[in-house]
């Protein structure tokens, strides 16, 4: 199981949002009386373990722990109690498996949880399939997952295709309603700012559901503690997730999955090489204080890091056995035993560091980061576009192949006509023709298309100053060293919102998917003038808001719809860290992406 | 046209999810192809399905001939591939011309293919 992030350094208090999930969940584990048999959607386990430990589970009953699958319950058990996410597919799993038990005619009493809502589909289908009235319904409505002291997630892991390919926006609605119990629990966030479709939808969400509410029992009484929440929909920067983030934290994720703030690891990473060992899952967030300092590093200077430590501990430890006990004072050694119990956490980051550098000093590894660099620049179209074509040719792994297809689209404003059918039949040819459908899902969410306006790359990089030359990774003085000199659009997107507002850059926004807006909200109660939720004005007022003024730093709540890279965190905490800045940022997200995972949800599967 | 358009996909939905009775759905896949070539906007997944459709026959009887059940509902790439394996290298040309497989890609395939059986001497004269 993971550990639990500490969350008690976090600039707004998550430790209660977790709480009330914690809350919520025994709840419903006790609405069951007796001993019961949890059965879990998979996808919802790891989350879960961010929110409780397995302890927790046990002091409420639950006896068993199964994921659900296709096999029968292997367990006696009376009380049968299924937590999912509302998809149809599990629907049917759950049914055949009550139908089974009832054939049986084993006397199981069955619950159903939603999580974080019933849907009426799900409830169709139960119907159909004959269980609706043999099962109670139940809703357990956990929406931000605090993964760390500045990140909240929402983990739908295919938000970004539902709303832009299916057209599916219950993944926005259930971001509105998690910003809307974020902000009755610290206040009504006075400035937004947005950018794109989704950001625009989920704005009036949030203002239709305040209007909703009882103006009495509303956010409004509570004085604000996040002063501006910046909501970006994904599509605005599709680039940035398909170049490989190349921080610390960004390198585990490619290469080694970070998934609910932990990664799995092959004992032989750890040095560790007798057999039968199994895999070790570790997890990492900041209550982790070496791993604090290294994630958001360029991992070019992880290395140095992690050495000047060791030398530092092997000096300490030379001057404690060489000097002898006469000299030493309790308190050093104290200090010195201190200093050891990081030991570990120095071992386990030479650990993983040295196996993250078998990938990244491979010639296939800095070949495509040359690639992707050139492209981002917005050159040699030509020579991209050949290094696609023969990773079609050599059926390289396909999301790999997409991700480098994809940013050779998105940078050059759509491929050649003559190349957009040629590499879509290569494509298909190499991969199947089942692929049809994911290439159209692409094409949909914008992720492919075929040139016909003018390339507007080079003007939003030069206008964002998204390329910076001569960028020391280990002295970084600008976000761009996260990808070791590309500056995320998204982030660019964030400092422009905060410094001098979006009208400045109007022109270059017009070239980026969606509208932009920025409004107010409410009034805060210190003014006494009555609130007035809903009553939204737009644009028309100044955007470069007015720092707390109690010498705290404002809190900025960024959203990203449709998903965040680790990289773009890394960026964010990198401005908040800077000297004479005025605000604190936290990140929201419908889900932790990297270029991978977010087109791995756009593969249709044969 | 744009329920056209739905009704196209919906259709080709079946077809993908498609039984493993091949007949019909190589008859399922045609008449998509039909369905898309109605719209002027979708030449491109006309051909797809139409090449789709004769790739499976192409499969079939690959099939029938060798006995083995590892054809179909594989990529033209790993149908060429899977043909220089088991030395049938007239069965892969046939496909090459058949399918218009540019030369950059079927070299590459051969390599990959003589490779993984370890016939280092074709390697050696290709």
């Amino acid at each position: 199981m993971a550990q639990i992030p500490s969350l008690d350094h976090a600039p707004i208090n998550l430790v209660a949002l977790r709480e009330q999930a914690q809350k919520e969940l025994i709840q419903v584990l006790s609405s069951v009386r007796g001993k019961k048999v949890l059965i879990l959607d998979p996808k919802l386990s790891g989350p879960l373990a961010l929110i409780a430990q397995p302890t927790l589970l046990k002091e409420n009953g639950v006896e068993n722990l199964y994921h659900l699958s296709a096999d029968p319950v292997p367990s006696e058990c009376k009380n049968v109690l299924y937590l999912v996410r509302p998809r149809i597919a599990l629907m049917k799993l759950i049914s055949s498996q009550i139908t089974q038990d009832n054939i049986q005619k084993l006397q199981k009493s069955h619950t159903l949880v939603f999580c974080p809502r019933r849907t009426i589909v799900c409830e169709k289908v139960l119907e159909e399939e004959g269980i609706l009235n043999n099962v109670t319904i139940l809703e357990y409505p956990l929406h931000f997952i605090p993964f760390d002291e500045d990140v909240l997630s929402l983990e739908l892991d295919t938000a970004f295709k539902e709303t832009k390919v299916d057209g599916d926006l219950s993944a926005i609605w259930y971001l509105a309603r998690a910003i809307t119990l974020l902000q009755s629990q610290f206040g009504v966030i006075p400035n937004i700012k947005g950018k794109g479709k989704a950001a625009v939808q989920v704005a009036d969400i949030l203002t239709r559901m305040q209007r909703e509410q009882n103006p009495d029992t509303t956010a409004a009484a509570v004085t604000p503690e996040i002063d501006t929440m910046i909501l970006i929909d994904r599509q605005v920067d599709l680039v940035t997730p398909m170049c490989w983030q190349l921080t610390y934290e960004g390198l585990i994720d490619e290469f080694l999955t970070l998934s609910n703030g932990a990664v799995e690891l092959d004992p032989s990473i750890m040095g560790i090489t007798q057999p039968g060992v199994k895999k070790a899952k570790v997890p990492l967030n900041s209550s982790d204080k070496l791993y604090r300092e290294l994630r958001d590093l360029n991992f070019g200077v992880v290395g140095q890091v992690l050495r000047n430590k060791a030398t530092s501990m092997k000096q300490d430890y030379n001057e404690v056995t060489g000097g002898g006990p006469q000299h030493q004072s309790v308190s050093e050694l104290k200090d010195f035993v201190k200093k050891l119990n990081a030991l570990p956490e120095l071992t386990r980051h030479t650990n993983i560091a040295q196996h993250l550098s078998t990938y990244t000093t491979k010639s296939k590894f800095l070949t495509r980061l040359s690639i992707e660099q050139t492209l981002v620049e917005g050159q040699s179209y030509d020579i991209s576009f050949e290094y696609v074509e023969e990773m079609i040719h050599r059926q390289e792994p396909l999301t790999s192949v997409l991700r480098l297809l994809v940013l050779l689209s998105l940078t050059s404003g759509g491929l050649q006509k003559k190349h957009f059918d040629y590499l879509r039949r290569e494509f298909l040819h190499a991969y199947g023709f089942e692929h049809l459908f994911t290439l159209s899902n692409l094409e949909k969410a914008g992720l492919l298309r075929k040139q016909e306006a003018k390339n507007s790359w080079q003007n939003i990089k030069r206008g964002l100053k998204l390329v910076v030359e001569d960028q020391d990774d280990a002295n970084p003085t600008d976000v761009s060293y996260v990808f070791s000199g590309y500056a995320p659009l998204s982030i660019r997107l964030v400092q422009q919102a905060l410094k001098g507002g979006w009208k400045a850059v109007d022109d270059l926004l017009k070239l980026l998917p969606g509208q932009s807006f920025d409004k107010k909200q409410g009034v805060t109660p210190d003014h006494g003038v009555p609130s007035r939720e809903g009553s939204v004005r737009e644009g028309s007022v100044t955007s470069d808001s007015a720092p707390a003024v109690d010498g705290r730093r404002a809190v900025v709540l960024v959203v990203f719809i449709g998903g965040v890279t680790f990289a773009e965190i890394s960026a964010l905490r990198f401005l908040g860290a800077q000297e004479g800045m005025k605000y604190d940022f936290v990140v929201a997200t419908t889900k932790l992406i990297n270029g991978t995972t977010l087109l791995k949800s756009m593969v249709e599967e044969g | 046209l744009f329920l056209r358009e739905s009704w196209n996909s919906g259709q080709s939905i079946t077809v993908r999810q498609g039984s493993a009775l091949q007949g019909p759905r190589v008859k399922l896949i045609e008449q998509a192809a039909e369905l898309y070539s109605q719209t002027k906007d979708n030449s491109f997944e006309a051909k797809a399905a139409e090449e789709h459709a004769k790739l499976l026959k192409v499969q079939q009887d690959l099939e029938a001939a060798t006995g083995q059940p590892i054809f179909v509902d594989s990529s033209i790439s790993d149908t060429i591939r899977t043909c220089i394996t088991l030395g049938n290298n007239r069965a892969a040309q046939r496909i090459r011309t058949d399918f218009k497989v540019p030369d950059k890609r079927f070299y590459w395939l051969k390599i990959f293919a003589l490779a993984t059986i370890k016939n280092w001497e074709a390697l050696e004269k290709f």
